[in-house]
């Protein structure tokens, strides 16, 4: 529990530097961070609870992407704002790192599964960036044609 | 034939069109900024088609004698700014539900424009926080923290300087990563309780490009294919340069006789 609220932590002053160095609106900064923090705490999450780092990545940036659209909802700003500082802790680059380290120690075993990891990782991101921003258009066309009723 | 006016609202949301497609927008927020602006102007026929490099921008006046007008804007090199995106957003928004004149818009833009990033120490320090404590979230301690802290801000100058001078983002993210690699093998070498990894993938996670990916997926979502694939393009070539950047200053190390 206590390297969970740690991790959120530090993942918290990263999504910070990240929010600096793509000058993010001061008054956004408290939102994107959170959002950063929590979507690796949810990695980590995951992690601890036997799920793969695949599906762990695709959690997490599941849960960025929803909030991100929540907060652009509300602050009525680009989603980008929120949704590109949060993503970025989540962006596979240990694991780019491990395959190509292995590469050079001709460990090619190592190699393809790192690789594969990697792709993988960055591919569930994708799926999850598309699913939740499909989902959240489904819900609210219904949820306007609703009000409309 | 179109007039004076209705020229200046095109002049207007080409520009406003150009500086969001520089920060990093996604495809179709830059083609419904710029038909929302000359709508709001009362142009009755205007038709956008942007990727990464151009936007196109075609108006009409509507009678039955009148020319097509047409604008080609290249646009060259990119920088992210997720602050100038908000701002255009809002004057956007407010262009089109405002009766601001054309001239004060004009204004506005090139304010925007001429905005800076946040000041260079304060974004020395962001690529401190990013690194040491990323080095901190894959297993580094406090020795590691610190020199992951320095050689942050860094590499970071090291980028900065590289993008005064030109050089494109292959060469930048090249350099930056083989002089990380390189630096953290070499605390390593003089304190062998240095995690190496930890502070090179610390160093490694300042230009993955995170930016890159997430555009293309929202450019995939609205079917903008074209722009979708070059900048999945842009995030492959991004990966690459930093493997081999940090892959060659490893290689180098290890024939200079440290091991790996």
């Amino acid at each position: 529990m206590i390297s969970l609220l740690l991790s959120f932590a530090f993942a918290l002053v990263v999504t910070f530097g990240f929010c600096i160095l793509f000058h993010v609106p001061k008054r956004h900064i408290p939102a994107a961070c959170f959002i950063g923090a929590s979507g690796w705490m949810c990695f980590e999450f995951c992690g601890l609870n036997g799920y793969d780092q695949v599906a762990s990545c695709f959690m997490a940036a599941c849960l960025v992407a929803f909030l991100s659209d929540i907060c652009s909802r509300i602050f009525k700003e680009a989603i980008t704002i929120f949704v590109i500082p949060g993503i970025l802790p989540l962006v596979p680059g240990a694991r780019a790192y491990h395959t190509m380290t292995a590469f050079i120690a001709n460990d090619f075993d190592k190699t393809l599964t790192f690789g594969t990891e990697t792709v993988f990782m960055a591919c569930s991101i994708a799926l999850a960036l598309m699913a939740v921003a499909s989902t959240m258009k489904v819900i609210v066309f219904i949820s306007r044609r609703l009000t409309q009723l | 034939m179109i007039n004076q006016v209705q020229k200046k609202v095109l002049l207007l949301a080409l520009k406003a069109g150009k500086l969001m497609m520089k920060s990093g927008a996604e495809i179709y927020r830059v083609e419904d900024t710029i038909t929302r602006i000359c709508k709001a102007c009362d142009i009755p026929y205007v038709d956008v088609f942007a990727i990464p490099t151009g936007i196109f921008v075609s108006l009409d006046a509507g009678d039955a004698d009148s020319n097509v007008y047409t604008y080609v804007k290249r646009i060259k090199g990119s920088k992210i700014d997720l602050g100038k995106i908000s701002k255009i957003n809002q004057f956007a928004r407010e262009f089109t539900t405002t009766d601001l004149s054309i001239d004060a818009g004009m204004e506005i833009i090139d304010n925007i424009a001429k905005q800076p990033l946040y000041p260079l120490v304060l974004r020395l320090l962001g690529a401190s926080c990013v690194t040491s404590f990323f080095s901190m979230l894959f297993g580094g301690d406090m020795i590691d923290f610190c020199i992951a802290f320095v050689l942050g801000s860094g590499v970071y100058a090291i980028s900065s300087l590289l993008d005064k001078v030109d050089t494109n983002f292959f060469i930048r993210c090249f350099c930056c990563c083989a002089v990380a690699a390189f630096f953290a093998k070499l605390a390593w070498f003089l304190l062998p309780t240095v995690n190496a990894d930890a502070i090179i993938i610390g160093c490694l996670m300042l230009f993955v490009p995170g930016v890159a990916i997430t555009n293309a997926i929202r450019d995939f979502l609205t079917g903008d294919m074209l722009s979708g694939l070059a900048r999945l393009c842009e995030a492959v070539m991004i990966a690459l340069a930093l493997a081999t950047g940090a892959g060659v200053a490893l290689s180098l190390w290890g024939l200079i006789g440290g091991s790996i």
